[in-house]
């Protein structure tokens, strides 16, 4: 074998000062030749053994399209990677790669691992921009003989997207029940479009559309349609409804006005465009210094964006970047901290101080230390060092997490769990018979990608609960 | 889809406005609002539900900012709104109480009374309803007024021209010292609910008010909405929009109400200037 390329090659990305006042994308991947040079860095693993395919919560592949980018087909290339993942411009710009696929790359052990992002990427946007993919997914859904039943898919987010592309393709009529206006879930309200640029966005949700599935916006299930409703009228639902309510500090201040959830902050932006107001309706209110606290993907996208809004961003985490880093992608935290994010670890916030007016001006924090112990998620355990320090703020956007929207709770009679997750079997069914759910609903916060293998296996279950109960299999 | 089918003064600033809206319209019950988008620069608007006709739902809006005063002016029967979805919020739990009173001195105050006053007649109570104006000028057509569902209906207004003069507060406190009322269900100007929360402070009897906030989505994704309330956080679109008005932190609606009024100041400048 010859001998292997240790160092990755870099895909081109704005320079940072074009970055600062704008929200064009960040990243702007390779070309051919980088393509086919990075590509040719994979060893080839067999698909039996390839620690890529096997990390990749889709099993993408890898090592096959790879070699058909080294040998120029891109279409082969984008054939084998729709085999098993629909959106690949989407999670090729936004999983975290480092623990999936590159995570446990070969190559690692000597070198950097292969760029499997990138070059999903690369392959995604090249049929995309070519019609590939249109004709790609044609001739996938052709291979179907009529219509095995009817399914309702509740929410358009990664889950509920990947569930109804996977459902039209296995031959069912598919209704997307979405209670916003835009489509596309955490991908449209919560990742900025410097990260997936929206004409991304919309042409993987045309993509859906034109496979046939209809997409019902304005409608929120368990209000404006009931989930007793979708089952008498579908053979089937899948709920991804996601973990879209935030969390909030329980602490005082936390009334104070542009104190922001991240959900609120990032939605004003991403799905209203606020900072393009006045052109767009939708007011967002920032000072000169935003002050976020947390230190996941979350806080990592505000950041950002308030950066591009003109003020100030200091990121306040209360433990280390290394632990960081295993909440955020990795290349969110590089390009914040190269544009000029400021942070501070190791800092727990415990009141927020407000003026006259009640406008936030400043936090207070206690300061901790990290323990000699890890929790259950390999982090370290923090304690509170009794000291104090206050941070003048007069924006501040709390990144902390989700939970689970508890809206179609209260209508649906089903069963969740403690934590507000819906409780589901391992056929993803939940306890009301023909009810599947995925994604975050089910999880918890977790990832894109997840997200969109849950709707892919369970369109795959739904599938075998219909014929079965039709009596075809 | 979402047409505007109808559009009526109420009075110089308020009007009626009536879209095409059968998916909102099939489930909605009082206390229920909608979420409407003008267009696809358009900000996602509350609005309370004054009348339900078949698919169409009906709101009364006063023209305040730059999505109320450019869907006065440049929407008309036959154009279409971008978005309109719902029925959001938690249904009011109603029941037979014995009297009630519905009291509103603003435009959303005096939508929600339609309905809810159908809704509890229905019910077998008593109602009474107090629509406060600021004077006669401003009192709404009859049509639009909840006199024909209640069984007493009074105008009151600042300036005395018609009706009682005063507040609705003003009569509610007459009322309440006369006769025994159960139920008390108010929404309208943030301040006067709050006023109201201390007038009925000692009082036994159940105070409803619309906490009417900022919001985004209207589904729980944001907490733009939040208030405080019996001491925690609630959602105003997911747990509301109706609370009991004296466990409300009624100090941190109204400052929370005035987060974007700079902002606000600069659309409708814009807007007007075009
Ligand atoms: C700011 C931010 C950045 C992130 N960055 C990354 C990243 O870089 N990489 C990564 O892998 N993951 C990232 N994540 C996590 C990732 O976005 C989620 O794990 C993923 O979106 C979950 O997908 P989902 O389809 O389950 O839910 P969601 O994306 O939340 O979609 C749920 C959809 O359902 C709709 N819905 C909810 N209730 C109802 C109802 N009752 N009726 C109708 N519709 C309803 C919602 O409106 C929404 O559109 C990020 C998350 C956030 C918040
Ligand atoms: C449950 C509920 C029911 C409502 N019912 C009615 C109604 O029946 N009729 C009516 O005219 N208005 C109603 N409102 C208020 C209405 O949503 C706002 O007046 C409207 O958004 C103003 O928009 P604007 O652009 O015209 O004015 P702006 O200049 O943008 O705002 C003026 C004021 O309106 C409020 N406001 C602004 N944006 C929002 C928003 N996104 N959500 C909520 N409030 C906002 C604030 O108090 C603000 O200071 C209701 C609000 C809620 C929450
Ligand atoms: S693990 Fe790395 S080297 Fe092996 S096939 Fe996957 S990308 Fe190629
Ligand atoms: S408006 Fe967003 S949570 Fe209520």
């Amino acid at each position: 074998m010859s001998r292997v390329v240790k160092k990755r090659f870099t895909p081109k990305v704005l320079p940072v000062s074009e970055r600062l006042r704008s929200f064009g994308e960040v990243v702007l991947g390779y070309d051919y030749e980088t393509s086919v040079r990075e590509a040719s860095r994979c060893l080839r693993c067999p698909l039996w053994f390839a620690p890529c395919s096997k990390a990749c919560p889709l099993r993408v592949k890898v090592p096959a399209f790879l070699e058909y980018i080294v040998k120029g087909d891109l279409e082969a290339a984008a054939r084998k990677v729709y085999e098993d993942n629909l959106f690949p411009s989407i999670t090729g710009r936004v999983c975290p790669q480092e623990w999936f696929c590159e995570g446990s790359c070969v190559v690692s052990k000597i070198g950097e691992s292969v760029s499997v992002g990138l070059l999903e990427r690369y392959v995604g946007d090249y049929a995309r921009e070519n019609g590939l993919d249109e004709k790609i997914l044609a001739e996938m859904v052709s291979k179907n003989s009529g219509v095995k039943g009817r399914v309702a898919v509740v929410g358009s987010g990664p889950a509920g997207l990947s569930a109804a592309g996977w459902l039209r393709l296995r031959g069912y009529e598919v209704v997307v029940y979405e209670a916003l206006h835009r489509p596309g879930g955490v991908l449209a309200y919560g990742i900025p479009e410097f990260r997936l640029p929206r004409s991304v966005l919309d042409h993987e949700i045309k993509k859906v559309e034109n496979l046939g599935v209809e997409i019902r916006l304005n409608h929120v299930v368990g209000k404006t349609v009931l989930l007793s409703e979708l089952l008498s009228e579908y053979d089937a639902v899948f709920i991804g409804s996601g973990a879209g309510t935030p969390k909030l500090l329980n602490i005082p201040g936390v009334d104070l006005n542009n104190v922001y959830t991240a959900n609120e902050f990032l939605t004003r932006v991403n799905l209203m465009r606020a900072h393009l107001f006045p052109e767009w309706d939708t007011p967002i209110s920032v000072g000169k210094t935003t002050l976020i606290i947390g230190g996941g993907n979350t806080a990592m996208d505000a950041a950002r964006v308030a950066l591009r809004l003109g003020s100030k961003p200091v990121v306040v985490y209360r433990r280390d970047r290394e632990d960081m880093l295993k909440t955020a992608r990795r290349d969110e935290v590089l390009h914040a901290e190269e544009e000029g994010v400021e942070f501070r670890y190791y800092l727990q916030p415990v009141e927020f101080l407000g003026d006259e007016n009640g406008f936030v001006k400043a936090v207070r924090f206690e300061v901790m230390e990290p323990l000699n112990e890890l929790d259950e998620r390999g982090k370290k355990k923090i304690v509170g060092t009794g000291r104090y320090v206050e941070i003048p703020a007069d924006t501040v956007v709390i990144a902390i997490g989700l939970e689970p929207n508890r809206l179609l709770m209260e209508e649906s009679g089903l069963r969740f769990n403690e934590d507000g997750t819906i409780a589901v079997d391992d056929h993803l069914m939940m306890s009301l018979p023909g009810v599947f759910a995925g994604g975050d609903a089910i999880r918890g916060e977790s990832t894109v990608v997840e997200a969109m293998a849950d709707g892919k296996r369970a369109a795959e279950e739904i599938d075998l609960y219909v014929r079965r109960k039709k009596g075809l299999a | 889809m979402f047409r505007v089918t109808m559009k009526e003064d109420l009075n110089e600033q308020d009007y009626y406005l009536e879209v095409e809206a059968p998916h909102v319209s099939r489930h909605w019950r009082p206390g229920q609002f909608v979420i409407i988008v003008t267009h696809e620069r358009g900000e996602r608007v509350p609005m309370s539900v004054a009348t339900i006709n078949g698919g169409r739902v009906g709101m009364f809006i006063k023209k305040l900012g730059k999505t109320s005063v450019e869907l006065y002016r440049d929407f008309k029967v036959g154009s279409s709104l971008y978005a309109v979805a719902g029925p959001l919020g938690r249904p009011l739990k109603l029941e037979s109480y014995g009297t009630v009173v519905l009291a509103s001195d603003a435009v959303c105050g005096h939508a929600e009374q339609l309905g809810l006053a159908q809704e509890l007649a229905k019910l077998g109570n008593k109602v009474i309803s107090i629509q406060t104006f600021k004077t006669e000028k401003e009192v709404y057509p009859e049509k639009y007024l909840a006199k024909k569902y209640v069984d007493e209906h009074f105008i009151t207004t600042l300036d005395g021209t018609a009706g009682y003069k005063g507040h609705y507060i003003d009569l509610l406190r007459e009322l309440l010292a006369r006769r025994e009322v159960k139920a008390v269900f108010a929404g309208g100007v943030l301040a006067n609910l709050k006023k109201l929360a201390e007038a009925t402070a000692g009082l036994n009897a159940r105070v409803y008010a619309l906490v009417r906030t900022i919001m985004v989505d209207g589904t729980g994704m944001c907490g733009s909405c939040r208030v405080r309330y019996n001491g925690v956080i609630a959602y105003a679109c997911r747990d509301g929009p109706w609370f009991d008005a004296r466990l409300v932190d009624w100090d941190d609606v109204l400052r929370r109400d005035a987060r974007f009024k700079k902002v606000e100041k600069i659309a409708l400048d814009k807007y007007l200037a075009r």
